[in-house]
């Protein structure tokens, strides 16, 4: 048991003076400064304490004191507590990369490096990850001299490089445009025949700047809106979460009763996205009946949001200091009687599919990974689950009013796709539960809203998690002058997921690679929330008909 | 096993029977309190400039003409659809209304301009309301900044989309002579 | 009126293949408790793609192979016996001919695949290439059972061999088989492995648009009531009534039902993985050997 003061203890003995300061501000909190020469050594001693890797923060302190930062977060679930390890750097002085150890800091690095210029020795794969293939090299966007509205003139001729293609292997590509995703993304499949032997991503190529639109822009109120648009299945997750982080760094309290209608409507949002998932699935492996029929019983609890929130989708409802609308006796009626429709239809959902050997045959064995290589690539939410890791930041790291919620972690071993179908529809039975508990048991007055009564103090760190349903949320927020932060750090589940997916493509079918890619419910918005908006076209040159067919007739 | 599974798939299907709603041909109504597009009561406003300061989308966009006359501007294109400008109005003077059917061949249909006629205080020079209560002490909102100037200065930059045609028209605003014109 | 016989043919089906399809896409929304597209969207679908532009990425084979698709089906159709009634043309082709030009029409879908160079086209081609070669052995043995037991390699002799000599074990087991192959033969669920929209983007056809992706879109539905109708033809000789034209309407009415058949079976399955199908294929054959053999023994 490696608890806050255990660890503490640990630190400081095996790294003596490297460990500069200890910050443990409230029982769920930690941070750990030290010295970046050490920064391998402290990492690989926080892995084998237990601690399971999140996510890299950087921050530009350039105009404070000529030193980037750097923060490697770990979650300790048994412990219940967030360990953020910062470090600092000189903007010329390189720093050790963490990725040999712990695959999955891979993106964060490289996002870094691009980003605010950070270098970084020993790393496998350095190339560019998040700006465009034209971006100049020189101008780093998330430092706080760059514009966030900067266009720099756009290139010709540049091209991502695709990673050595296999002997005797062929490319297909996959995506930027591809029916299985709702969202471009390029996979460049490595295939022998059917079998794919490799594959290299390209994304990122939907940057909308969130993170720096927050940190320049608008201020602490209006971003939980921003956040919400993060994504257009989880979004209150992404409110909440940020709702959550800027509370937990300024240290304020809400009501119970916004915990609890939280607590609803984060469930809510999980039955919608379970079952969305579920018929997505369906339509991946050609089974549009399943699709449709996923999508009908879905449709109740959307409008069931309408009637909450105002809209069925993107509901407004979580901001910092609480939610906004009330919970009155007759819509938790409309709730209760929602929930119960949609747990008969469920019922009825599971029992057809559930033997099926139909579907078996297309999800079992496909897209297998260890339970090891799960737990190193620090993978996440039902993908983890289906894999016999039992990780569920509601009860390991509880928030809102999951506390006072009994429910069980649905954990399969199939190691594969139909894990996670397995797991996710267990999931939906448990979150219509989690919505019964919570209306029973929500306090019947107090505020919906605690609004801040003074200004919030600069240079508080807060992180937090939320269980979205593809898996945990965190949200690292600096508070900042201005009435805004000065980082807001937003790591979705599809972050450390999709760096699992290459392992999971690995000698399957190409049949399969929508299949395992779905299966990880990906979202490439989510996962490239961040920086200055991505136009390789910045010229916007129009085309006429002519001559676009032209192009695309002379292509070869 | 999977006879059983085809067979239970087959009674899933037919229980429900055809759920395809008519909607274009027929309208689809929605609940109570749900957010379609804002309007703005000109009777009850008394431009105190809160909707603007906390839209997170910067579609609303308040402009003192004069001493006596403050333009506001709503440019639809760009909104969320939040609610919050209606959250936020001392004066209940934003509803969220019901339609949602917007598509439009030109964006100036989903804009609304407001210009108000101000009184303002002989003492400091600012727009009051003028009654009784003061609204723009009962309104009480953090990061409420009616008056800052940078910020006006900073929007038309950071909002590429908003309509730089509407803006230097606001700039120009002319009552107009007549009613209807 | 040996003409008119071939004329009746040709409308009946030209016309009456995009209504089945129609049909099949209605059904297919039921299931999925939809509305649907009208009974006759596939005929608006036809006539729109006939009125786009042509764009060709490919070489002169990609412009000649809808061409070559749809006219090797309607070779096909003119001469089968309509309504259990042989037409002048019948006598000229015996089976061996109706499954080359047949074969045809899959080599055409083929030779336009790869002459679009697409890398999704190509993935395309060589499952549907391998799809043909496990799929239509189960045609030939269909065929060649009928011809078996009628001695005789003529269209009419096999067509009519169950009417004329009676069921019987092979008749029974080639019956099953010919159902279980039956989707694979129209390209639908579980078995539109070569199309599979979600993963290689209908595959063979995805340079295709316009006229010509009509044609072949003509050509698929075409092929689809082909195969109803063989079944029907063959397998169900008691639908004779001894008029013509009541012929062709029970016949029709059994395309209907194999029809409904095809879109029940495709909506409640998920599509399957080419090798998963490969060794469903190979069962097929093997079963459909089988049955030819038990007809050899008059069994």
């Amino acid at each position: 048991m490696a608890t806050i003061q255990a660890l503490t203890d640990q630190l400081k003995k095996k790294f003596g003076n490297a460990v500069t300061g200890v910050e443990n501000p409230s029982a769920t909190q930690l941070f750990i400064d030290f010295k970046k020469e050490k920064v391998r050594e402290i990492c690989n001693e926080v892995l084998a304490q237990g601690g399971r890797y999140l996510v890299s923060v950087g921050t530009d302190n350039l105009a404070k004191d000529g030193t980037l930062g750097l923060i490697h977060t770990f979650a300790f679930d048994k412990e219940h507590y967030f360990l953020s390890l910062r470090t600092a750097t000189k903007e010329s002085e390189p720093i050790e990369s963490i990725t040999p150890d712990i695959p999955n800091a891979g993106w964060s690095e490289r996002e870094y490096m691009d980003l605010l210029g950070m270098k970084f020795t020993n790393h496998p794969k350095p190339k560019k990850l998040v700006t465009a293939d034209d971006w100049p090299s020189d101008i780093y966007p998330l430092r706080k001299e760059v514009p966030f509205n900067i266009k720099p003139l756009a290139a010709e001729n540049v091209a991502y490089q695709l990673d050595e293609c296999p002997e005797g292997c062929s490319i297909v590509p996959f995506g930027p445009y591809h029916p299985t995703q709702h969202e471009p993304a390029h996979f460049a499949l490595f295939v022998d025949g059917e079998t794919i032997k490799g594959s290299d991503y390209r994304g990122f190529m939907i940057h909308r700047g969130v993170e720096k639109l927050a940190q320049t822009q608008i201020s602490y109120n209006e971003i939980p809106f921003l956040a919400e648009r993060i994504c257009g299945i989880c979004g209150s997750v992404h409110a909440a979460s940020y709702s959550q982080a800027v509370e937990i760094a300024v240290g304020h309290k809400i009501s119970r009763r916004a915990e609890y209608i939280r607590t609803i409507m984060l469930e809510i949002e999980r039955v919608h996205s379970h079952l969305l998932w579920l018929g997505v699935a369906g339509h991946l492996i050609g089974f549009d009946t399943v699709f449709m029929q996923a999508w009908r019983v879905r449709e109740p609890i959307m409008w069931l949001g309408e009637r909450l929130t105002g809209n069925r989708k993107t509901y407004g409802m979580i901001v910092i200091g609480g939610v906004r609308r009330d919970i009155t006796p007759e819509l938790k009626q409309d709730i209760l009687n929602v929930i119960g429709t949609i747990e008969k239809e469920m019922i009825t959902i599971k029992n057809a599919i559930i033997g099926d050997t139909a579907i078996h045959r297309r999800t079992k064995d496909v897209g297998y990974v260890s339970t090891e290589d799960t737990i190193k690539w620090s993978l996440v939410g039902p993908v983890a689950r289906a894999r016999n890791v039992d990780i569920d930041v509601r009860r390991d790291m509880p928030y809102a009013a999951y506390d006072e919620m009994k429910f069980s972690v649905p954990v399969v071993d199939c190691n594969d796709v139909w894990g996670t179908v397995l797991v996710r529809v267990l999931e939906t039975f448990e979150a219509i539960s989690i919505i019964r508990q919570a209306l029973d048991k929500m306090p019947n007055d107090g505020p919906i809203l605690t609004p801040f009564e003074d200004a919030v103090p600069a240079g508080m760190h807060g992180i937090t998690a939320v269980e979205a349903p593809r898996g945990e949320v965190t949200h690292y927020v600096i508070t900042g002058e201005e009435n805004r932060p000065e980082r807001w750090r937003v790591r979705a589940p599809t972050y450390p997921n999709l760096q699992g997916v290459p392992m999971m493509l690995l000698n399957n079918q190409l049949a399969d690679v929508p299949i395992i890619i779905g299966s990880i419910d990906p979202c490439f918005s989510c996962t490239e929330r961040m920086e200055v908006v991505d136009l390789r076209n910045g010229g916007m040159k129009v085309m006429s008909q002519s001559e676009l067919e032209a192009l695309s007739r002379n292509k070869r | 096993m999977w006879l059983t599974s085809k067979i239970k798939q087959v009674l899933l299907v037919i229980k429900p029977g055809t759920v395809t709603l008519p909607y274009p041909f027929e309208p689809h109504p929605v609940p109570e309190g749900y957010r379609g597009q804002p309007s703005w009561d000109h009777h009850k406003c008394i431009g105190c400039g809160g909707c603007a300061a906390h839209c997170p989308a910067r579609t609303i966009f308040i402009r003192d003409l004069c001493q006596d006359l403050r333009v506001m501007v709503y440019d639809g294109g760009r909104c969320t659809y939040c609610g919050r400008c209606a959250d936020v109005c001392p004066e209940k003077a934003i509803t969220m209304t019901k339609n949602y059917e917007l598509a439009t061949g030109s964006k100036k249909d989903l804009c609304t301009t407001m210009e108000l006629f101000m009184a303002t205080c002989n003492r400091c020079g600012r727009c009051y309301e003028m009654e009784t209560k003061n609204a723009i002490d009962r309104m009480n909102l953090k990061g409420y900044r009616y008056d800052n100037l940078e910020m006006r200065a900073v929007l038309p930059v950071c909002t590429e989309q908003f309509d730089t045609g509407m803006l230097a028209k606001s700039d120009r605003f002319k009552r107009p002579e007549r009613i209807g014109e | 009126m040996d003409i008119l016989l071939i004329v009746v043919n040709v409308v009946v089906f030209l016309g009456l293949a995009p209504l089945f399809e129609g049909i099949i896409r209605k059904l297919y929304a039921k299931v999925q408790s939809r509305k649907g597209p009208p009974i006759v969207q596939p005929y608006y679908d036809l006539i729109k793609l006939l009125g786009k532009e042509r764009l060709t990425p490919g070489n002169v084979a990609f412009k000649l192979a809808p061409m070559m698709a749809f006219a090797s089906i309607v070779t096909v159709i003119m001469l089968v016996p309509l309504g259990f009634k042989v037409n002048i043309l019948t006598q000229y082709a015996d089976i061996i001919t109706v499954i080359y030009v047949l074969t045809l029409g899959g080599v055409s879908v083929l030779l336009g695949a790869l002459s679009s160079r697409n890398t999704y086209a190509m993935v395309g081609a060589s499952r549907e290439m391998i799809t043909m070669i496990m799929v239509e052995p189960v045609l030939a043995m269909t065929l060649i059972m009928g011809a078996l037991k009628a001695k005789g390699l003529a269209v009419s002799t096999s067509f009519f061999s169950v009417g004329d000599t009676g069921y019987g074990w092979g008749v029974a087991l080639m019956l099953v088989v010919f159902l279980m192959a039956l989707q694979a033969f129209v390209g639908r669920q579980p078995f539109d492995i070569s199309e599979a929209e979600i993963e290689i983007i209908e595959g063979p056809f995805i340079e295709y648009s316009g006229p010509y992706l009509a044609l072949f879109k003509y050509f698929m539905m075409i092929k689809q009531m082909f195969y109803a109708f063989l079944f029907v033809t063959v397998f169900m000789p008691f639908l004779q009534t001894g008029y013509y034209l009541a012929n062709i309407g029970t016949q029709l009415g059994g395309i209907l039902a194999v029809v409904v058949l095809i879109s029940l079976v495709g909506s409640t399955n998920p599509r399957l993985r080419i090798e998963q199908a490969v060794r469903y294929y190979a069962v097929l054959i093997l079963l459909s050997l089988t049955a030819v053999g038990l007809t050899v023994y008059g069994i």
